[in-house]
């Protein structure tokens, strides 16, 4: 059952991850691989603050995702007033940086890891507590990245998107926009990493690099950029899929390529035959409806 | 009476082209300036100049007095300068009425603060920006393609939309660059009558446009540019019957 337990812990994390992704990459086009570095300075502040200071777990994990949106803000607004492209090239720089640093960081645990953190709800409620927990707070984040992209912020981002010179034309502070939501993105991810680090109690810088940003990328890219449900079905497919494999029983030489060339592969094929992903995302953008529209339908009738 | 925008000693050069060469043009409340001359005179550089877009070698812009030099191009828009591009530069992602919400000079969304913790200021904004958006799209005849694609609509409704877009700002002084460029028929006289209205209004406004019609028929005044100098300031018949003028637009 602890299997079933942590395979639905690490699809709500996932779920969070793509999610948070894809209002970057999808919503607001930033283009930038490097979220599981946030991820990961979500789970260290979280998991040192509970183990050093005693800090309980919850407030914790809010403050690992408050230093991931920090740090991500460091990043992007020297790179985004630049220029977009370099927001990639810095981002990465960042994220493989910082593993090196935390591989040479005994007081984290350098490149052996982590270890001993302390858990959250397992020991008084057992594993199906923090299950539920997970589970809820990314129903909640893909509820929150929902109304805020079909809402007048979700406008926004669409138009930059389309066009950033028009879009500050109009009064409309592109690099602001950027960097809220590249920092809001980066803050989720830094909570999911505040639950990985309390569930599984071990961190390893080596988990953060490039092969969690492909597989998090990919995620986003099968299942449908710009769609609430998209990265929700990425999450849930390419989490499976990897499961699926171990199942043959392979040894770990081959095994960890394998699901390497698995995320590049399926990448690769979705650009070809269905670059839209599983789920298209509408190329109309839609606002859900709000009560001040009484205004629009009170005038429409007239006319 | 002071200009509503004024330009003084504007220089710029890309490498050896020089696209503006100490250009000083005064925008007037509730009148249309025509800008005239052949392609690659300086009249698109110019704009960008005054939008920010572009940064001058040299020279000034103000707008009521205010100086725009430190500002950045979304600044210049907030203190009332709209324009409108050759290239049309609409969102293709939105909606006609989309693309018209995003104009106001304040929009409903600008803080995150409002949208995260005061949800009825944003529908109110909302809702006062759509009424507007409504009334200039009843105004510019847009409104059957009101909830249309960008795409979907034909190239004179676009030009058209990119006037109305232009309009939500309520600017002080409005940039048009060559609005009528591929227009015909009665969206042409569309765009002319609301030009004519926000000018009548008290809006500034220069027009970038080479249909010689449109020019006399809107404009109180003109200037003539050539290889990014004002060579010549006048009423438009008088610069359009200058020989001289003639023969450098056309090149003969």
């Amino acid at each position: 059952m602890d299997y079933v337990f942590t395979i639905l812990i690490l699809i709500g994390l996932f779920v969070i991850l793509a999610s948070s992704f894809d209002l970057v990459i999808g919503h607001c086009g930033l283009i930038s691989i490097a979220h599981p570095i946030f991820y990961a300075i979500g789970a260290y502040i979280s998991a040192m603050l509970s183990k050093q200071s005693g800090m309980p777990v919850p407030l914790s994990i809010l403050c690992g995702g408050v230093g991931a949106l920090l740090a991500s803000a460091l990043v992007a607004v020297p790179a985004l007033r630049v220029s977009g492209d370099y927001l990639l090239i810095a981002s990465i720089g960042f994220q493989l940086g910082l593993i090196e640093l935390a591989k040479h960081f005994h007081e984290i645990g350098g490149a052996g890891g982590l270890t001993n953190i302390p858990s959250f709800l397992i020991k008084d409620f057992g594993r199906e507590s923090y299950v539920v927990l997970v589970l809820a707070l990314a129903a909640l984040t893909v509820l929150f990245i929902r109304w805020l992209t079909q809402g007048p912020y979700g406008r926004m981002m669409t138009a930059m998107r389309d066009d950033e010179l028009a879009f500050s034309m109009l009064g409309r502070n592109a690099i602001w926009v950027k960097v809220a939501v590249f920092a809001i993105g980066s803050g989720i991810a830094g909570i999911a990493g505040g639950l990985y680090a309390h569930y599984f109690r071990f961190l390893e810088p080596d988990q953060f690099g490039l092969l969690q940003s492909s597989a998090v990328l990919t995620m986003v890219v099968v299942g449908g950029m710009r769609t609430t449900m998209g990265p929700v079905i990425g999450a849930i497919v390419l989490q499976l899929m990897p499961q699926v494999i171990t199942f043959f029983n392979l040894p770990p030489s081959i095994l960890g390529p394998l699901q390497g060339l698995l995320f590049t592969g399926l990448v690769l094929f979705f650009m070809f035959v269905r670059p839209q992903g599983l789920l298209p995302a509408a190329d109309l953008w839609v606002g859900r409806k709000q009560q001040g529209d009484a205004g629009q339908s009170a005038k429409e009738a007239r006319s | 009476m002071s200009a509503t925008l004024e330009i003084r000693g504007m220089c710029k050069s890309f490498g050896g082209i020089v696209v503006a060469d100490s250009i000083d043009l005064d925008l007037m409340a509730g009148r249309v300036l025509g800008l005239i001359g052949p392609n690659g005179a300086g009249k698109t550089s110019l704009f960008n100049l005054v939008c920010g877009v572009v940064k001058p070698d040299a020279g000034s812009v103000s707008l009521d007095g205010r100086s725009l030099e430190a500002l950045p191009t979304y600044e210049r828009a907030r203190m009332g300068l709209a324009r409108t591009w050759q290239n049309l530069r609409l969102f293709p992602s939105l909606s006609v009425m989309d693309n018209l919400m995003l104009g106001p000079r304040a929009y409903s969304a600008d803080s995150l603060m409002d949208v995260f913790f005061r949800p009825s200021q944003i529908r109110a904004h909302e809702a006062e920006a759509r009424d507007r958006a409504l009334d200039i799209l009843e105004r510019t005849g847009l409104s059957p393609i009101a909830h249309s694609r960008v795409q979907d609509i034909s190239f004179g409704q676009q030009k058209l939309v990119g006037v109305a877009r232009a309009l939500m700002n309520e600017a002080r002084c409005l940039l048009l660059d060559e609005p009528m460029a591929g227009v015909e028929g009665q969206t042409y006289a569309l765009i002319q009558k609301a030009v004519r209205d926000i000018a009548a209004s008290g809006v500034a406004i220069c027009v970038v446009e080479h249909n010689v019609a449109f020019i006399r028929d809107l404009c109180d005044e003109g200037v003539f540019m050539f290889a990014g100098k004002v060579l010549a300031r006048g009423s438009v018949e008088q610069l359009i019957n200058d020989p001289h003028l003639t023969e450098l637009y056309f090149g003969t």
